[in-house]
């Protein structure tokens, strides 16, 4: 220490560095959410040209054309369907009153002839139809052939192989000509349609009555929509005349099919989709089945723990949450598959339940089973919240309520709750993060049926199975090749929930901001 | 009920506050008995798996063995179910008998590998996230002035906090697996979960640094110590036990997490123990199994019958068991540093 002077300038240069280290470390937390967005964007952001390409290719290739065809076989099939429902319906009515098999099979003959004339109409156009499928789907592979080629052409020629590159062979293709023959087809088509639009005419003519009367209006239902079905084929046909192969894709059908897209197909033969709403749907219908569950049990135990509890139950209460916290969100799930789905199903094919219409559930893992478990996870969140509310409303409050009479609940329910609510629904939306980003159990439980939910079937729509962004992540990233467009697409539907969840979050912190003055 | 109900007006308005009080009373044992089924349910099943009826009272293959397949099949009116080292044993002692097994996959011999896999993942990736969490919760309470910057930082840690882990699990695999090349491994996965538990150690690193009283810091820089000197000396010391404690639970959200491994560092099956390393540096890059990935994989994977559910519910109950130990330590532990650290 001879010097001190320098001694305490370096110390204080160090004092400042040190400074500087710590801060550098603070801001790690944002670069770690910049990186995110920044690599969310990187790997999903050429989606939307490749999606493009994806749909400009639909259109060449003719598959929206032929497409248009199989959408009115597919009509028939979903008619067929319903005729099949309605058998089996009328068969259980008839085994309900005790008839031996043999009597109703004589009872149905005459709608059992019906739906078979019903479903072999359709066979020659479905002949007609399936050729050209063929030929399109040629087309296709062509096309994609080519692309292959490019990019082993592209990819020589980033490593500078100049000759291998040349040497790759890439064939023009000429979509006008090889659609020739799928287009000459078509009044092919238009007569095949015809014979079989005048023989579903001539059967509807003659609808045969049911032996189950409580069953004739839904038959009846189903004339109606056969009509409907066959006076949308001149329409059809006129779209198809109309069709042209070279009308141009704007690029905003990229996005829109993404954001809007009611169909999630992917390895398919025909053509793949990537449209987020069956996901989104899902994902909104298991969060929105948890927080019905969630919200009133979570605020209900946070009140009775704050307020009405023991000192003992408290004691008790408090630590039971956060076990219950704790439980990892695989073994919720493995919870679901194992026991719960079964459980739930064998509850409600008890009879007492029976009058409900879509009782018994048919599908033991569903919307409800992974519901049920996602309620239990964002149950601590929303009450260890909703309970620092209570407790933060100022003693004064209580003891004003309380001064002027009012009973405890009185107190609870007119002083402490209007004045928390602010805590309450931050608490509530912060749960309604952690449910939608929740993975493991919605993958293992909610049955993974990539489909728009049925909402038609009112309350039933709850046990339908369905799939849900996070776990069509979980589940189709390891199998996907890196950088094709169904990667890119599950990056997107990741960004998408990475902004979901930071709109929450931000409404959360909002709502709190907002009415925490008027608490005073 | 007792003694605040000062006056009652009309027995039907008591009956129905008492009618309230009793639904709010059943809405909280509804969902401690919901949990209840959980724990007993895995805690039952799993322990037939876990303990035997015969000394040494615990299964010990299956916490020192890998998982292999299961071969069960009928021998001269015998039972038989053998693993795959076993079954293959007993051909060669056989070899004029045709055997006809059913295999179940995964359902013999042990997961050790899982929890080494998982042991490491977490010791790991909580060193990461507590150096990081540490530096940054030293800044935040003890350096920064409030400022806009200061806000910008507060906010990113709370978005941080409500970022789902599946997009981590993505986002690890974006940068760390493709664009760094470090492949499915070890070192992807350390640093995708400790990004994702940074924002609770922070929180909890910076409730413990400010829970240190002011007067401490004023005595220090009062007799002519840097403020570094002062936090070294007079603040960590005080503060280190409370930010260990709440980390605790960080370590049971961190071993819980299945989603952020899933594409960053499980394997479903690996031959070697992550220890059977050639080059010290390929133990960074080799990729693990882990206890939670390993439960995915036999409840989703594997058909549900007699033999798999053993290693099913066994699993998931060690699995279970080990967090709530976690969890259980950091109750324990904060209370008794409540009750010890009075200033």
């Amino acid at each position: 220490m001879k010097n001190p002077n320098r001694f305490d300038r370096t110390r204080l240069r160090l004092d400042h560095l040190i400074a500087r280290f710590f801060g550098a470390n603070a801001l790690v937390a944002i670069v770690v959410l910049a990186l995110i967005t920044l690599f969310l964007f990187r790997e999903g952001a050429a989606f939307f040209p490749m999606n493009l390409e994806n749909l400009r290719n639909y259109r060449l290739a003719g598959l929206e054309y032929v497409g248009m065809m199989r959408d009115e076989i597919e009509g028939h099939t979903a008619l067929n369907r319903s005729l099949q429902d309605l058998r089996l319906r009328q068969m259980n009515a008839l085994l309900a009153e005790k008839k031996s098999p043999e009597a109703i099979q004589a009872e149905l003959a005459k709608f059992d002839a019906f739906t078979a004339e019903f479903d072999s109409a359709v066979d020659e156009l479905r002949g007609v139809v399936s050729d050209l499928t063929d030929a399109v789907t040629a087309i296709k592979d062509k096309a994609k052939l080519r692309e292959d080629a490019l990019q082993q052409r592209q990819f020589l020629l980033n490593e500078g192989k100049r000759a291998e590159a040349d040497a790759v062979p890439v064939t023009e293709i000429d979509f006008v000509k090889e659609l020739e023959p799928v287009k000459a087809a078509f009044p092919l088509f238009e007569s095949a349609s015809l014979q079989f639009r005048g023989k579903i005419e001539t059967l509807l003519l003659r609808p045969p009555t049911l032996p189950v009367k409580a069953l004739q209006p839904r038959f009846e239902q189903f004339q109606k929509a056969a009509r409907a079905y066959i006076a949308a084929f001149p329409e059809t046909n006129r779209r198809l005349k109309e069709w042209n192969q070279f009308a141009p894709v704007p690029w905003i059908r990229s996005v829109t099919s993404f954001l809007f897209g009611t169909e999630w197909i992917t390895n398919s033969f025909w053509q793949d989709w990537y449209g987020v709403l069956p996901l989104l749907t899902g994902s909104l219908l298991v969060s929105f089945i948890a927080l019905l569950i969630a919200v009133p049990l979570g605020v209900c135990t946070a009140v009775y723990t704050s307020e009405l509890a023991h000192p003992a139950e408290q004691r008790l209460i408090k630590p039971y949450i956060e076990f219950i916290s704790a439980i990892p969100s695989v073994v919720l799930g493995f919870f679901g598959i194992a026991v719960l789905g079964e459980t739930l199903r064998a509850l409600t094919q008890w009879k007492a339940l029976s009058w409900i219409s879509f009782f018994p559930i048919a599908e033991r893992l569903n919307a409800f089973t992974a519901g049920v478990l996602l309620a239990l996870m964002a149950l601590p969140t929303i009450f260890t919240l909703s309970e620092d509310a209570i407790n933060s409303v100022p003693r004064a409050f209580k003891e004003a309520s309380y001064a002027l009479g009012a009973t405890r609940l009185q107190t609870v329910f007119r002083i402490l709750i209007p004045a928390s609510l602010s805590g309450i629904i931050s608490a509530v939306l912060l749960g309604f993060g952690r449910v939608i980003g929740e993975t493991m159990v919605v993958l293992l439980c909610a049955g993974n049926r990539i489909a728009i939910p049925d909402f038609t079937q009112g309350l039933g729509v709850f046990f339908q199975p369905v799939h849900t962004m996070t776990g069509i992540v979980a589940q189709e990233l390891g199998e996907v090749a890196n950088g094709t467009i169904h990667y890119r697409a599950l990056f997107m539907v990741g960004l998408l929930l990475f902004v979901l969840a930071l709109g929450i979050n931000w409404l959360a912190q909002l709502m709190v901001r907002r009415f925490k003055i008027s608490i005073g | 009920m007792q003694t605040l109900s000062i006056h009652h007006r009309a027995s039907a308005h008591r009956t129905f506050e008492r009618l309230l009080f009793w639904v709010a009373r059943a809405a909280t044992y509804l969902v401690l008995i919901a949990a209840a089924c959980i724990f007993l349910k895995i805690g039952i099943k799993g322990s037939q798996t876990v303990f035997t009826s015969h000394w040494p009272f615990v299964n010990v293959e299956f916490f020192t063995e890998k998982p292999s397949t299961l071969y069960v099949f009928d021998w001269h009116g015998q039972k038989m179910e053998l693993s795959d080292a076993s079954f293959r044993a007993f051909k060669a002692a056989h070899p004029q008998e045709e055997i006809a097994a059913e295999t179940y996959a995964h359902s013999a011999g042990g997961i050790l590998p899982c929890i080494v896999g998982t042991v490491l993942l977490v010791s790991g990736s909580m060193t990461i996230a507590l150096i990081l969490g540490i530096c940054s919760a030293i800044y935040l309470s003890e350096y920064s002035t409030e400022g806009r910057t200061i806000r910008l930082i507060r906010l990113a840690i709370m978005n941080l906090a409500g970022v789902p882990s599946i997009v981590f699990g993505l986002f690890g695999a974006a940068l760390f697996v493709y664009y760094f090349k470090w492949n499915i491994s070890l070192l992807a996965g350390w640093f995708t979960l400790a990004f994702m538990v940074l924002p609770v150690i922070i929180t909890s690193a910076e409730e413990a640094l400010k829970a240190v009283p002011q007067g401490f810091r004023e005595g220090s820089l009062a007799l002519g110590a840097t403020k570094w000197q002062t936090i070294r000396t007079n603040v960590l010391p005080y503060a280190i036990p409370g930010i260990l404690t709440s980390s605790i639970l960080g370590v049971a959200r961190v071993a819980g997490e299945t989603a952020p491994i899933m594409f960053t560092a499980a394997y479903v099956v690996r031959d070697n123990y992550p220890w059977e390393v050639s080059k010290w540096t390929d133990f960074f890059f080799q990729p693990v199994q882990a206890l939670p990935y390993h439960i995915y994989v036999v409840s989703s994977k594997i058909p549900q019958n007699e033999y798999t559910e053993r290693v099913q519910y066994g699993t998931a109950f060690v699995f279970l068991f080990v967090v709530l130990m976690i969890t259980l330590g950091s109750v324990l532990l904060r209370i008794r540093l409540r009750s010890k650290l009075k200033w």
